[in-house]
């Protein structure tokens, strides 16, 4: 007889103990690799300077901008110079800041270099990036050709530089591209209509230092009325969104109105501590009033488009002049070539103002030093001379220079006019223009300023909506402003 | 062995949940690692002073009033419809079930490419109509744009639930309705309907979580705007947390809709059980 079998559950191949310490010891493991910061770089200290980190791999992480487009299709020339790779992720702007920010939360330092944009990454991290006076000094490393007294000085201090005091010394980024907004008019439009123009405005409406916002206006209301070669007059950034504080600022600092007391060192070096806005200024009120006005005859689609949107409906020849970045000289010349020209902004009663929006290029502190020196090597080819000259002609991108000497050379200077192997340049001198002390505009350079912006940019939207006044909606943006500044800086 | 289970589901939801709830009192800060500096209910008493709240919760109810509602109405007028097609039915089923399997964000792109008025197509026919505005520039219509392409999307998923519980109508009680000389519509009203009820209550659960949570065709058409005609509580959330990057108070705002979405569950899961549905 056979023994009783007992019901018994089937056998694990794994006991239940096992199981769990196997699941225990997995979930460490991922936590102390995920926690473990990067590997240092590959370092040779017998090779030349620039061959040291031969074998390193760099990550870079940038917004996808014309600049990074270039640089990124034709990488080959830093490869070969040095033996490091470089792996470029291109992002939108806002998701840009999301990584870096999320990247510095888990310290594990996963990109080298940063796209930092002053207002979202800069200001708001300015300790997490390495100060490259430290790789200039190095005699061991190569240096900047033509030193940081090559960048455009406003460019070095705005894209560069954050804080007050001995902060301020330190140069964080350099400058890697320099967008600023610009009047671009159809030139064609311009010349056929000028006489009529100025018989019915009562001034010559060619666009020139004298002009102002007000004959601007009129301007538009006179190809609204008058002509059928466009739809509209004017067309404007004025979605719900970063974009239209851009459109907004320009107006805002030529009728002489400030975010904050110290506009221009905020806007230039940056602070973390601006004081109150200024926006409840009849200065601001009066800008609000007549950017109302101005979107009232511009074309209805101005309140769907930033700076893509109005760059495809000028390109599409729904207006005839528009303020826009002037990194879109290069897509215009493709599709209107020889029939746009390029200005500095109209001045308003205290002066004219282009809003620049440049960017520069940093090093985390949070990786190890050999790949901190490695990515100065980048940092050095990428904004090296050749290599922003080679940009501007690039068939992908088209750069926008950021160093004095790239605009002196002469195939750039040849290139400010028709026809121009680097078409960016065509709007050189209005851009210099716009670069001048008295011209560049500079929004707050605070860590808060996304904030800041989205609540400006909320109440513009309502006031071009109609929904509030202009005294209205300056009072209840410097109110959430000033309640933003009052809070500090939470990350 | 329940403990591997119970592990994962600490791993997923209540580690999360008990870390947010954390947040949701302190000031986190991000530089030089996650680190968590204790407020007090600072920023839940800010839910108190902030202006715009109030608004952004209005706005999404009115969001889910009318997506919600017209979703429902639709997708059971259509599934009656398909329900009484006798050729084609799977084909057409086929046909209206496509916008589902397309993802949220690329309906919102797609939304966005064919009401710009400068290249888009449904602009360009509003424009052949006699329509001289921007869709997406007045508040009015920018709110109807976006609802619709929530509603063109979701209304399939109502119609097959609500068509899955019409074909479990039993035949033996229509024929008796038939016979006792009851109309199309009155047939639908007292018999279908009621029949089909607790289907259409899931359906309706189903719709709820959704819509409270309605982000990605918003962000990619409008960003919230214009004049924040657009800007919900999930619209606000991203804004706090990932531009603002003030998590403290994403959290009491993350916490706020969890708690709004677990009440309007309860509701429907309360009127599913006096149904007598099952569960």
């Amino acid at each position: 007889m056979s023994p009783p079998v007992t019901a018994r559950p089937p056998a694990l191949p794994l006991g239940r103990r096992a199981l769990l310490r196997g699941t225990a010891a997995a979930g460490a493991l991922g936590f102390l690799s995920a926690c473990g910061g990067r590997a240092d770089a590959a370092f040779d200290a017998d090779a030349e300077p620039w061959r040291r980190y031969a074998g390193t791999t760099l990550n870079f992480v940038s917004e996808n901008t014309a600049p990074t487009a270039a640089i990124a299709a034709d990488l080959r020339p830093f490869t070969e110079l040095t033996g490091i790779r470089v792996t470029i992720v291109t992002l939108e702007l806002s998701a840009l800041a999301q990584r870096v920010a999320l990247d510095l939360a888990s310290g594990n330092g996963e990109y080298d270099v940063v796209y930092a944009d002053p207002y979202m990454v800069l200001a708001p991290y300015a300790p997490a990036f390495a100060d490259l006076r430290q790789f200039q000094d190095d005699p061991a490393l190569p240096r900047l050709p033509g030193g940081f007294g090559d960048f455009i000085p406003t460019h070095l201090d705005a894209a560069g530089r954050f804080g007050e005091g001995a902060d301020a010394e330190k140069i964080l980024a350099l400058p890697y591209d320099s967008p600023t907004m610009i009047w671009q008019y159809r030139a064609d439009l311009f010349t056929k209509h000028r006489d009529r123009m100025a018989d019915d405005l009562g001034f010559d409406p060619m666009p020139s230092d004298d002009t102002t916002w007000e004959q601007y206006y009129a301007i538009a209301r006179w190809f609204n009325d008058k002509t059928d070669d466009v739809a509209y007059g004017t067309g404007h950034q004025a979605k719900q969104h970063d974009a239209l504080m851009c459109d907004f600022s320009n107006v805002l600092w030529a009728y002489g109105g400030r975010y904050f007391q110290d506009d221009a060192r905020v806007g230039r070096l940056g602070t973390t501590d601006p004081g109150g806005s200024l926006l409840r200024s009849p200065e601001a009120e009066a800008a609000a009033a007549f950017y109302q006005r101005l979107l009232a005859v511009a074309d209805p689609g101005s309140r769907t488009w930033d700076w893509d949107g109005v760059g495809a409906g000028f390109r599409a020849g729904r207006f005839a002049m528009c303020p826009n970045w002037h990194e879109f000289a290069a897509s215009n010349e493709q599709v209107l070539p020889g029939k746009v020209g390029y200005a500095r902004l109209p001045k308003g009663p205290a002066r004219s103002a282009g809003m620049y929006g440049g960017t520069g290029i940093a090093i985390s502190e949070a990786v190890p030093r050999r790949r901190r020196e490695a990515a100065w090597l980048f940092l050095v080819w990428a904004t090296a001379p050749d290599t922003q000259r080679a940009n501007l002609a690039s068939e992908v991108g088209g750069g926008t220079p950021t160093r004095t000497s790239v605009y002196e050379m002469p195939e750039v200077v040849a290139a400010q006019e028709r026809p121009s192997a680097m078409p960016n340049m065509l709007s050189a001198r209005a851009v210099r223009d716009a670069w001048a002390e008295e011209n560049i505009g500079l929004r707050p350079k605070i860590p808060m300023w996304n904030e800041c912006d989205t609540a400006l940019y909320t109440q513009l939207s309502r006031l071009v909506a109609g929904d509030t006044s202009p005294a209205g909606a300056m009072r209840a943006a410097a109110d959430r402003i000033d309640r933003v500044v009052a809070r500090g800086w939470v990350a | 062995m329940m403990a591997p289970g119970l592990l994962l589901l600490a791993a997923l939801s209540i580690l999360p949940f008990a870390a947010v709830v954390a947040m949701s009192f302190s000031r986190v800060h991000l530089l030089g690692g996650l680190r968590l500096e204790a407020v007090g209910a600072d920023n839940w008493s800010r839910l108190l002073d902030d202006p715009d709240m109030a608004w952004v919760w209005a706005r999404t109810a009115g969001y889910f009033a009318v997506t919600v509602g017209t979703e429902m109405v639709l997708g059971t007028v259509l599934a009656v419809f398909l329900w009484r097609l006798r050729h084609g039915r799977n084909t057409a089923l086929s046909l209206l079930l496509l916008p589902m399997f397309v993802a949220p964000v690329i309906v919102g792109l797609l939304g966005r490419f064919l009401t710009d008025s400068t290249f888009g197509l449904y602009a360009w026919l509003l424009e052949q109509a006699g329509y001289s505005g921007d869709v997406m520039a007045d508040k009015t219509t920018a709110f109807a744009a976006v609802t619709l392409m929530d509603v063109w999307e979701w209304t399939p998923l109502v119609t097959l639930i609500a068509l899955a519980g019409l074909t479990s109508v039993p035949a033996s009680v229509l024929e008796a309705a038939s016979l006792d000389g009851a109309g199309t519509l009155r047939t639908l009203r007292h018999i279908v309907l009621p029949s089909i009820a607790p289907v259409l209550l899931v359906a309706l659960l189903i719709r709820s979580m959704d819509a409270l949570r309605y982000f990605d065709i918003i962000w990619n058409t409008t960003g919230g705007g214009p004049a924040d005609a657009t800007k919900t509580a999930s619209i606000r959330l991203y804004e706090t947390a990932f531009r603002f990057f003030d998590f403290g108070y994403a959290a009491v705002t993350g916490l706020l809709m969890l708690a709004v979405t677990t009440v309007v569950a309860r509701y429907f899961v309360r009127l599913l059980d006096r149904n007598g549905t099952p569960r």
